[in-house]
């Protein structure tokens, strides 16, 4: 097991012995305790949808534009390609922010 | 979350709340003080506006000396069926009338929330889940009527029988997941650009919220455009085969 991946198990560990008691920390007198970590969560999956669809529309736009500069002619193509796909990476992104619309307020 | 009323809709209010109750009455629902909400009062000005213009249009139409207000309409015409023909194939023109009104309606539904005094209707979730579900009747719709609702279900099945089993929960799925997607993707788009532009609009003033602005009009346009294709993209599945 390469170090890389131990720091990554470990990191795992440390995340699961924090979620614990505070998912399942509620007694029987207070509704779901978790309340604070929704807003959280919520910043941290915004960040990881944005991030990932990011990095998506930047290999769309990479390869659009080696294309166009490959062959002019196709341009029109290209472009309406690259449109349609970037469109639809955008929506995975959205899909996170109405999740956290529909959970945060 | 309560939106605060626009001056339409508080017209609407103070003076067709029995109407508005009666259209409510209609599915069910029971009757309310001030039942029009913005998005409703918003759709029908959309639609007020659809028809004053196409109501301009039409006896300024000419072949000898077309007008700036033809040219225009030329362009979009020529654009619409342009796609509809990639898009769909030679039966393309038949369906034209609907993809056009879905194009006109939500980038006049988009663009009405930058005007002062105006909301978006597409901004609330019903309006986009509409025009969602009637894309999803329509090219169920022009499916069957192509092809016959034998042939049209059988094309679940996929390529072989064989593999039918596999393919049909998985296209029953797929297609499922279009409405919600289409209704998703146009609703997200317009919420967020409202709320970016609100957000600026707290933190500074005049030029920086005007460049959020700036993008959701261009965010509108390509999100009306984009609902518009997927709905030929899905006409064209729905009748593609043995044409």
């Amino acid at each position: 097991m390469t170090k890389k991946m131990l720091w990554k198990m470990m990191l795992l560990v440390a995340l699961m012995m924090i979620a614990g008691p505070a998912l399942f920390g509620q007694t029987k007198d207070q509704p779901f305790a978790g309340g604070h970590w929704v807003s959280i969560s919520a910043g941290f999956s915004m960040a990881i949808a944005s991030g990932m669809c990011g990095l998506a529309q930047a290999k769309a736009v990479a390869a659009a534009a080696e294309g166009m500069a490959r062959n002019p002619g196709a341009a029109a193509a290209i472009r309406f390609a690259l449109l349609l796909g970037l469109v639809l990476i955008e929506s995975l992104a959205l899909y996170t922010l109405v999740i956290i619309f529909v959970k945060v307020g | 979350m309560h939106e605060t009323e626009l001056w339409i809709t508080r017209l609407f209010n103070d003076h067709l709340a029995g109407a508005g109750n009666t259209l409510t009455g209609i599915v069910g629902m029971a009757p309310e003080a001030r039942p029009w909400a913005n998005f409703v009062t918003m759709q029908l000005v959309v639609a007020l506006i659809i028809i004053v213009l196409f109501a301009i249009l039409k006896p300024r139409l000419s072949v000898d000396r077309p007008g700036k207000l033809q040219h225009t309409f030329e362009l979009a015409y020529g654009f619409l069926h342009e796609q509809a023909e990639e898009q769909v194939g030679h039966e393309g023109h038949h369906y034209l009338a609907f993809f056009g009104t879905i194009f006109f309606f939500i980038l006049f539904c988009n663009l009405i929330g930058v005007v002062p005094g105006f909301e978006a209707p597409t901004m609330v979730p019903s309006v986009p889940a509409g025009v969602a579900i009637a894309s999803f009747c329509y090219y169920n719709i022009a499916g069957v009527q192509a092809n016959g609702f034998l042939k049209y279900l059988a094309h679940f099945a996929g390529p072989m029988p064989a593999l039918a089993i596999l393919m049909i929960p998985i296209e029953l799925v797929s297609h499922l997941a279009r409405p919600l997607s289409l209704t998703i993707r146009l609703f997200a788009n317009m919420y967020a650009g409202e709320q970016v532009t609100m957000v600026f609009l707290k933190l500074t003033f005049l030029f920086v919220p005007a460049i959020f602005m700036g993008l959701h009009v261009f965010v509108s346009f390509l999100q009306a455009y984009i609902f518009m294709l997927l709905t030929m993209m899905y006409v064209a599945g729905a009748v593609a085969h043995e044409h």
